[in-house]
């Protein structure tokens, strides 16, 4: 399977809190796909757990990486952005 | 007239109903192995979340907007796919559901701690795993309200998942711990439910016997009836200039032009903080600039007192990185922050006298969690140096409250924060549930503290002023005057009640009432000489 790979910021000011975790976690369990999640060098996790997403403990300011299991482009860049508009706050 | 029960009272509304006792929870089984195998222990955990999960569904059916949102982000929580498998795990090793959910969400809460942005995460969380393994044991946790009659529910304190499954058969409420900030002060607070929280002695009621809830008179009468309700004072607005200054506490734009629409005679405290929690990035001199005059603009006409930042680990602003810390509470706050920020601090006064320049109003400066005469000689320091402003500090500390003899001629004014100066004088956080009568702005300890702050201060020469969230309280605004102090500032929501009060009395009437404050020996007692006072003008 390919992966369609790109980077998002965190704007919000409580960083990535359960809130926007939960809509990661609902956006990708409606999508119906693999999409995983964290910070660029280190391992990614599955967002499937919101949990899992808060123990990142990731801060306003920091850049992830995210990486979707998809053969269509088209389906990675809405899914990217729509996790870029969670972390916003 | 049967028992009266004391606490703090909640609203100013009465209420006699019937008690309902809210059971303390069931105590849940020790956690034990099981030899039933992971694939029926698992069947069990999921049965189990099933349940709980309909629980959460049936409460946000009933629930207001905001309530539902809390539940719909508890059953995320609840069914998180990493949570139920880090479970399985430990079934594998022969452990049954209950003690696979709990040891499973207890390492999740190992994961998530000493981030003050889980904290209430963590406690929802754990309060789930309770009713997971609950419903395991087949043991009901849920508060079991009536939903028809009119109760008073007397409980331990009341949580935000409690206060949800009130029902409109909640015609009062009494909590043995919580204090006036607490969770269910602010919920009965917003819904008009008639409240003493604080009762210590609240075990003592009896299921079914009718109570007076009576929060103006802070008090629980045991057969009690509204006649007997404590009224709440009056003052009729006469129109007459109040006996001090009564300025507004604002945070935002919108703030400051409510606060224009009451008797407000300028702001007693402007706290700045607000404008920096949604910016990623320090803003620049200019955009703080405009800012600010936007909010300047607005404000009531008078003298508008700035605090300066007071942000700390437990109110992060999300440029200035702060550490997480033990004890935020007594950590870097406030002014403290210009060990490691002394250029925010000084683009923040720039910005304010840009703001002062182009609005041409009249502008003092005051930095919060001062502890030392040096600390408040650096800020003025600082402070004139940046602009033409009037500068002050926020009393706080024990520590300054001892030391404003050496002010003289450093500062022009103070302020006092009566809500941290209690936590700091009675070593009681405000976050404790338990300790909520210790913060009652009436102790007797408070008071006389504040009688040597005004004393000293006008001792010194500097202009004197409490901005705490007890001078909201029209009595203890008069106490306030009485005691000496200059002017006083209160939530935008209570100037003109606090105006009319303050209308009411002359110079030598309020201070009398202080003398008669000064001298009562507890909380209840300040308090009642205080309303005696008033009562007798």
């Amino acid at each position: 399977m390919a992966t369609f790979e790109a980077t998002v910021t965190v704007i919000d000011p409580i960083g990535l809190h359960a809130r926007p975790a939960s809509q990661i976690v609902k956006l990708v369990k409606d999508a119906g796909v693999t999409v995983m999640l964290g910070r660029e060098g280190e391992n990614l996790v599955k967002a499937n757990s919101p949990l899992m997403l808060m123990a990142l403990k990731i801060k306003t300011g920091e850049t992830l990486k995210v990486s979707v299991e998809t053969e269509d482009d088209g389906q990675g860049t809405s899914i990217v952005a729509e996790i870029q508009e969670f972390l916003k706050g | 007239m049967g028992a009266v029960l004391t606490g703090l009272g909640v609203g100013l509304n009465a209420v006699a109903a019937p008690i309902f006792k809210v059971a303390p929870a069931a105590k849940l089984p020790e956690w034990s192995k099981s030899t039933a195998g992971t694939e029926a222990e698992s069947e069990v955990l999921k049965k189990a979340i099933a349940s709980v999960a309909a629980d959460l569904a049936r409460l946000s059916a009933n629930a207001d907007e905001t309530s539902a949102e809390i539940f719909e982000a508890l059953t995320f929580l609840l069914e998180d796919e990493s949570l139920f498998e880090m479970a399985v795990g430990h079934m594998d090793e022969g452990w049954g559901a209950a003690a696979a959910y709990g040891t499973a969400v207890n390492e999740f809460a190992e994961m998530l701690a000493g981030d003050p942005a889980f904290e209430e995460r963590i406690a929802d969380l754990q309060d789930l795993s309770k009713r997971v393994q609950a419903s395991i044991a087949g043991i009901h946790v849920g508060l079991d309200l009536p939903a028809e009659g009119a109760f008073v529910i007397v409980g331990d304190d009341f949580s935000p998942a409690d206060t949800a499954q009130f029902t409109k058969a909640v015609v009062g409420v009494i909590t043995i711990k919580g204090g006036p900030t607490s969770h269910t002060a602010i919920i009965c607070r917003s819904r008009s439910i008639p409240a003493v929280v604080s009762v210590a002695d609240a075990n003592e009621l009896e299921n079914g016997s009718v109570v007076l809830v009576d929060p103006v008179g802070d008090r629980v009468v045991v057969g009690g009836d509204l006649s007997q309700a404590t009224k709440p004072l009056e003052f009729a607005n006469t129109g007459a200039e109040p006996l001090v200054p009564v300025r507004a506490n604002i945070g935002s734009l919108e703030d400051a032009e409510a606060a224009a629409k009451t008797g407000a005679v300028g702001v007693g405290l402007f706290r700045t903080e607000l404008l920096y929690l949604n910016e990623s990035s320090q803003p620049s001199v200019e955009r703080q600039g405009e800012l600010y005059a936007s909010i300047l603009a607005a404000a009531p006409e008078g003298p508008i007192t700035v605090r300066t930042i007071d942000a700390g680990s437990d109110k992060p602003v999300p440029f200035l990185n702060m550490p997480e810390e033990e004890n935020p509470a007594l950590g870097v706050r406030g002014y403290r922050l210009i060990q490691d920020h002394r250029s925010f601090i000084e683009d923040q006064l720039r910005g304010l006298e840009a703001a002062r320049v182009a609005t041409g109003r009249e502008i003092w400066v005051m930095a919060p969690m001062i502890s030392t005469a040096q600390e408040a000689a650096e800020f003025a320091g600082l402070a004139r140096s940046l602009g033409s402003f009037k500068v002050g500090v926020m009393v706080e500390t024990p520590s300054i409250a001892a030391l404003l003899p050496d002010l003289e001629g450093i500062v022009d004014f103070v302020s006092v924060g009566t809500n941290d100066l209690s936590q700091y004088l009675y070593a009681a956080d405000r976050m404790n549930p338990s300790l909520g009568a210790l913060l009652n702005p009436w102790q007797p300890g408070l008071i006389r503290t504040l009688e040597s702050i005004a004393s000293q201060a006008k001792a010194a020469g500097i202009y004197s002023s409490v901005c705490g969230e007890s001078a909201s309280d029209p009595a203890f605004a008069v106490l306030l005057a009485g005691l000496g102090f200059n002017s006083v500032s209160s939530s935008r929501s209570q100037v003109d009640a606090v105006r009319s009060a303050l209308a009411a009395v002359n110079e030598s009437q309020a201070q009398s009432l202080a003398k008669a404050v000064l001298a009562a020996k507890s909380a209840e007692d300040t308090k009642s000489a205080a309303v005696a006072a008033l009562s007798a003008l």
